[in-house]
């Protein structure tokens, strides 16, 4: 019986090969084989660093919480008051500069929310979204 | 196959069970996921989520988180008696948003079992018009050639004219309707010379009447190098 | 009823339990296979999310895996490699399972990727009692006689 078994799962087990092999030729040059995919939007504090002056830092918290603190530099830009804010981040734009939006923590939205308008509406390039968020910018400067 | 196999899945089918009784909490959501339609001119979208005890112990609501500051939630009394309703009332303050948005809030009791409920608030806010782009750049060295911004209005909006003006006299604009297509194309051409400008256009669909709405595009332009001169020999 | 009229009652009901509970668990088999093959790399972000295996195994096992996961699961109505199938999705079961245990001790945050982009609005303990309710079905599976395991009749030969 052992056999029989042995023999059905190998059946199984070299079956879903064929498929599984279909399907990874035909993504093989959209997936990203060795390392996880850098998702171009995220970037993380260390990376930031490293961009030095060339960043534009883009604060999509409250108002309550960006003048409390914030990353010094950073502009504010939220949905609450996008018509408002805008048009000072423009002005403070260059296509040169990496603009990186945060929020809270990793799990907030807003930043990405504030990211895709930037991209999509504005048609702005370099625009990333900090790994991590506020929480991950302190943790850093500590 | 040996009776140990059966007494096995009944064990796993009991572990299951308890676990699911785990997760149905006392209190009870009757709707965690509100739709909402705000309208046009609305500045807030507010839903009313509401929750009863079915327990037999009272249950105290401990925290109630919600994603975002956009979303404030208000909660009028935090033990709940058994037996007892009551309702969470979420409001959502739209801003400058459009679309589909989702926010959500965590509450959490002090049930033991209890990992908190989530609750979810859809707003899909009308927007009236999309423009694309939304600014538009002129570089050091580009030839101060025309730009158009296409603006596409929402089916359900009965827009016949758009009046655009700008907030620079150097930054011209010319808006015409897009034939067959419910749109609009704004036409920008800087008139500069070489000074660098930071412009907002301002469009004004004439709908709706009674709470016009006004929506913006920028402009910038930075200045183009001067031109060499050679000097004189 | 007679021994043999009792035999046969018993054997019906088994055979039409464990047929029900095999179309069952290899409906839900098959449709989270399906999920995850709509989208791998989503599967192998999930996969990595556990930080248990590197990501260049873990991006090949989200093309291969759920294949394996539609084939067992529709390989538990087909007599020739039932039980093949059974074993198979047991084990994925309780590796998973493990795995998922594992992470929540880990304090990682996690969705599961079970059942694709459906996986998110389940919290760790809905999850895990689906997962041990799967698991559930499959041992009743491995308890229930059938006339397809090897060696097991249910019935005498005849003279």
């Amino acid at each position: 019986m052992r056999a029989i078994l042995i023999r059905q799962v190998l059946w199984l087990v070299g079956l879903a090969f064929l498929p599984a092999i279909g399907q990874a030729l035909y993504y093989r040059g959209n997936a990203a084989w060795q390392q996880p995919p850098v998702d171009a939007a995220q970037v993380t504090v260390a990376q930031a660093k490293n961009w030095g002056a060339a960043v534009l830092w883009i604060d999509a918290r409250s108002d309550g919480q960006f003048a409390s603190a914030h990353v010094p530099g950073a502009m504010q830009l939220n949905e609450d008051d996008w018509t408002e804010l805008l048009p000072k981040v423009l002005a403070a734009w260059s296509p040169e500069r990496k603009l990186i939006i945060y929020c809270s923590r990793q799990t907030c939205n807003a930043s990405h929310a504030v990211a895709e308008r930037l991209r999509n509406e504005d048609g702005l390039k370099n625009v990333y979204v900090l790994q991590g968020g506020w929480e991950e910018w302190q943790k850093s400067d500590q | 196959m040996p009776m140990s196999t059966g007494r096995c899945s009944a064990l796993t089918i009991g572990l299951c069970v308890c676990l699911s009784l785990g997760v149905d909490a006392s209190l009870v959501w009757e709707n965690p996921e509100v739709d909402l339609h705000p309208t046009l001119s609305d500045k807030t979208a507010v839903a009313h989520f509401k929750y009863k005890n079915t327990g037999d112990q009272p249950v105290k609501i401990t925290a109630v988180q919600p994603s975002c500051g956009c979303t404030t939630a208000a909660l009028a009394k935090d033990v709940v008696a058994p037996g007892e309703s009551g309702e969470i009332t979420a409001t959502f303050n739209i801003g400058d948003r459009s679309g589909e948005q989702t926010k959500t809030i965590r509450v959490r009791t002090d049930e033991p079992k209890s990992e908190g409920t989530l609750l979810k608030l859809k707003a899909t806010i009308p927007r009236l018009l999309e423009l694309a782009p939304a600014f538009l750049y002129w570089r050091p060295g580009d030839a101060p050639a025309p730009k158009t911004i296409e603006v596409k209005i929402d089916a359900d909006f009965p827009v016949t004219k758009l009046d655009v003006s700008s907030t620079d006299p150097a930054i011209k604009v010319e808006s015409a309707p897009v034939p067959n297509e419910k749109a609009f194309r704004i036409t920008v051409t800087p008139e500069t010379g070489n000074r660098p400008v930071n412009a907002a256009l301002k469009i004004q669909p004439d709908f709706p009447k009674d709470a016009p709405k006004t929506f913006y595009a920028n402009v910038r332009v930075d200045a183009r190098p001067a031109p060499f001169v050679a000097p004189p020999k | 009823m007679s021994e043999e009229g009792r035999d046969r009652t018993r054997f019906a009901w088994d055979f039409f339990v464990r047929r029900g509970l095999a179309v069952l668990a290899g409906a839900v088999f098959v449709y989270a296979g399906i999920a995850k093959v709509a989208d791998p790399m989503r599967f192998a972000s999930d996969i990595n999310n556990y930080q248990i295996i590197p990501w260049a195994i873990g991006v090949r096992l989200a093309f291969y895996l759920p294949w394996l996961e539609i084939l067992c699961g529709a390989a538990l109505l087909v007599r020739q490699v039932y039980l093949g199938a059974l074993s198979i999705l047991s084990a994925l079961m309780v590796i998973f399972i493990g795995a998922t245990v594992a992470a929540k001790f880990r304090g990682i945050d996690i969705t599961c990727g079970c059942f694709g982009a459906a996986s998110n609005n389940l919290s760790f303990v809905g999850h895990l009692a689906l997962d041990l309710a799967l698991l559930a079905a499959l041992i009743a599976l491995w308890s229930l006689p059938c006339a397809w395991s090897i060696g097991i009749r249910t019935q005498p030969r005849g003279p």
